[in-house]
């Protein structure tokens, strides 16, 4: 095993299985998860040598991953392509109950990721990092290079912006909790 | 607390909705595209400057290439950093050093031909010395308000205290220009070169709110950006209804040592004092023979004249001998006298004797012809010997000037009608530029 060999499984091997998971839960959608993956790969690829001599590697490249798929979620909420996949959906012929409840919570996830996607760069990253994948502040200040409360702080502004953005689904995780109990 | 709660909320909601399963057909793109990358990966070439980067680890060698790097940084900054940043910076370190130094000295030149210049010397914390090329030199202290006028071609000094007298606060104005100048200047004029040496040009628009120059349009000035000292200084002035005209500053030398007896306000051996009415009488008493003279200057409009010169330089005593020459020149030529003879005397270094001619008389070295404006004229006839009591009787004539409220402007001339046979028909013109003294 040559060194290269050996900073790939240490660097990648361990999460990879996270790297694909942050792509697509935030992108949604398989072409665009696989545009935004491979934006996050090159973007490792180009930063090998850096991500190599990081602290925490692993919050690097995740926040990498999480930043490439945040781009082409913005882009395709500025692009209103999220108008037609309503529309898509909304035609699917389907009345069981299970069905209505996944397409309740398909179109409930589409407005998560659309109100994300309209919080500013720094904003949605933050919380995205935060709220999906569970990183703490100083995890997340060492990835993108700033100070932990600057990180407090685009948390803060994105929380108050998606709960006005998702007033309207609130209850509902209220109701959820309370079900599951 | 309902903050953190609702936040929270916000938190659930997210990971909730997010909260999804790779879908199996996604997670083989994306494996694909992962099994690509690894091979990459593991293609990937060695660093180049990893080896260098390694090294530097050691304390001794990344020292040095520390140095290294800043001396390439500096490299690098000298040759891309916009000329306009490095001309400013130029502009902001001659103009600090003016504002800071210790002494300051230069030459105005009001006329470059003939030569009409004032040498400045400032000392601080406020020693002022003037010398005109026309014979008068001003000696300043700040801090006392104490000032001497010292006239060089009469022998004469006239004492003043605490008053500015204009020519005064003119050189001031300068100085306070030049020791004020604003940090940055309002247009880089580019480059000049004065034989081997190059200046970076500088141009002010307005006056800095200090030591203001009347009517001050544009100051130029000119830096050797090796030392960062001002080399040289145009200034463009227009008054109200007046044409612009211009002055140069020239010999700048700054924070130089300068000879503190330039400042001294003892009046100098050799001099006769003429104490101004209210003015400070310690500096010496007035000569005695001044009272007996009952000299009143008449201030007027002096017309204008043209006229023959000879330049000379050293005794006064030759001035018989130097009219003698121009006479003579002018008959052979046959040009008439438009006046009498006259001499005119800047100093024992310069000074002058010849008659008035027709305007457009051409003449040859070493004679020159001089053209001296109209201006305002104090002026005084005497009768009796052309050489008799010169001294005081020109102290006299500088009292009254300076009772009238005038000081003297330019230098002083004699202008002698009469028979050279017979002395007791002869009469002298005192005659001297004045300009009002300001309170």
């Amino acid at each position: 095993m040559n060194d290269r060999q050996r900073e790939y499984e240490r660097l990648i091997a361990p999460i990879e299985d996270r790297m694909m998971g942050a792509v697509w839960r935030i992108s949604g959608d398989p072409n665009d998860a696989e545009d935004a993956f491979q934006e996050a790969l090159l973007t490792v690829w180009k930063r090998w040598d850096r991500i190599v001599k990081h602290p925490n590697p692993h919050a690097l490249i995740l926040h990498i991953c999480v930043n490439a798929a945040h781009d082409v979620l913005r882009r395709r909420v500025r692009q209103r392509r999220w108008i037609e996949e309503d529309a898509a959906a909304a035609d699917v012929p389907d009345s069981s109950s299970s069905a209505i409840q996944d397409m309740c919570g398909a179109e409930q996830r589409a407005q998560v990721l659309r109100a994300i996607g309209l919080l500013p760069k720094n904003q949605g990253r933050a919380i995205l990092m935060h709220a999906v994948e569970g990183a703490g502040y100083v995890e997340i200040a060492a990835a993108l290079a700033c100070r932990e409360v600057t990180v407090r702080k685009h948390v803060a502004r994105a929380r108050a912006r998606l709960r006005t953005l998702l007033a309207h689904l609130m209850p509902a995780v209220h109701k959820e909790e309370t079900s599951n109990a | 607390m309902p903050d953190k709660e609702t936040s929270n909320d916000v938190d659930e909601l997210i990971r909730r909705r997010m909260q999804v399963e790779v879908p199996v057909e996604v997670e083989d793109r994306l494996r694909r595209r992962l099994t690509e990358f690894r091979a990459r990966v593991e293609q990937r070439p060695p660093n180049r400057f990893r080896m260098a980067y390694s090294l530097m680890h050691q304390p001794a060698l990344r020292t040095v290439g520390m140095a290294a790097a800043l001396l390439l940084a500096a490299t690098v900054g000298l040759l891309f950093i916009p000329r306009e940043s490095r001309a400013s910076q130029v502009f902001a370190a001659a103009a600090a050093q003016l504002r800071s130094a210790p002494s300051l000295e230069y030459t105005i030149v009001l006329n470059a031909v003939p030569y009409v210049a004032v040498d400045f010397s400032y000392l601080a914390p406020s020693y002022r010395r003037l010398n005109c090329s026309w014979g008068i030199e001003v000696r300043t202290d700040g801090a006392t308000g104490k000032q001497i006028v010292l006239m060089h071609a009469t022998r004469t000094y006239l004492t003043e205290g605490g008053k500015q007298v204009e020519s005064q606060a003119n050189a001031d104005a300068f100085a306070e220009q030049l020791r004020s100048l604003p940090r940055a200047a309002d247009e880089v004029l580019g480059e000049q070169w004065t034989g081997k040496k190059k200046l970076l040009g500088y141009r002010l628009r307005k006056a800095p709110p200090n030591g203001s120059i009347p009517g001050l349009k544009e100051l130029d000035i000119w830096i050797d950006p090796g030392t960062q000292e001002a080399d040289h200084v145009d200034i463009t002035v227009q008054e109200q209804g007046k044409p612009a005209h211009q002055m140069h500053i020239q010999n700048i030398r700054v924070g130089a040592a300068v000879d503190r007896a330039l400042f001294d306000l003892t009046p100098p051996a050799g001099y006769t004092a003429i104490a101004i009415p209210g003015g400070d009488r310690r500096s010496g008493d007035p000569a005695p023979v001044l009272d007996s003279l009952a000299l009143r200057a008449q201030i007027g409009q002096g017309a204008a004249l043209t006229a023959v010169v000879m330049p000379m330089q050293g005794s006064y005593a030759q001035t018989r001998s130097a009219l003698q020459a121009v006479e003579s020149y002018l008959k052979a030529r046959g040009v008439t006298p438009a006046g009498p003879p006259f001499g005119r005397y800047e100093s024992e270094q310069h000074w002058e004797a010849g008659y008035a001619v027709p305007p457009g008389t051409r003449v040859e070295a070493p004679f020159q012809l001089i053209s001296l404006p109209r201006a305002l004229t104090a002026s005084a006839v005497v009768n009796g010997a052309w050489a008799k009591d010169s001294n005081p009787r020109w102290a006299a004539f500088l009292k009254s000037v300076v009772e009238q409220g005038y000081l003297p402007a330019g230098p002083p001339m004699e202008i002698w009608t009469g028979d050279d046979a017979q002395p007791a028909r002869q009469s002298t013109e005192m005659r001297i530029p004045v300009a009002k003294a300001t309170e």
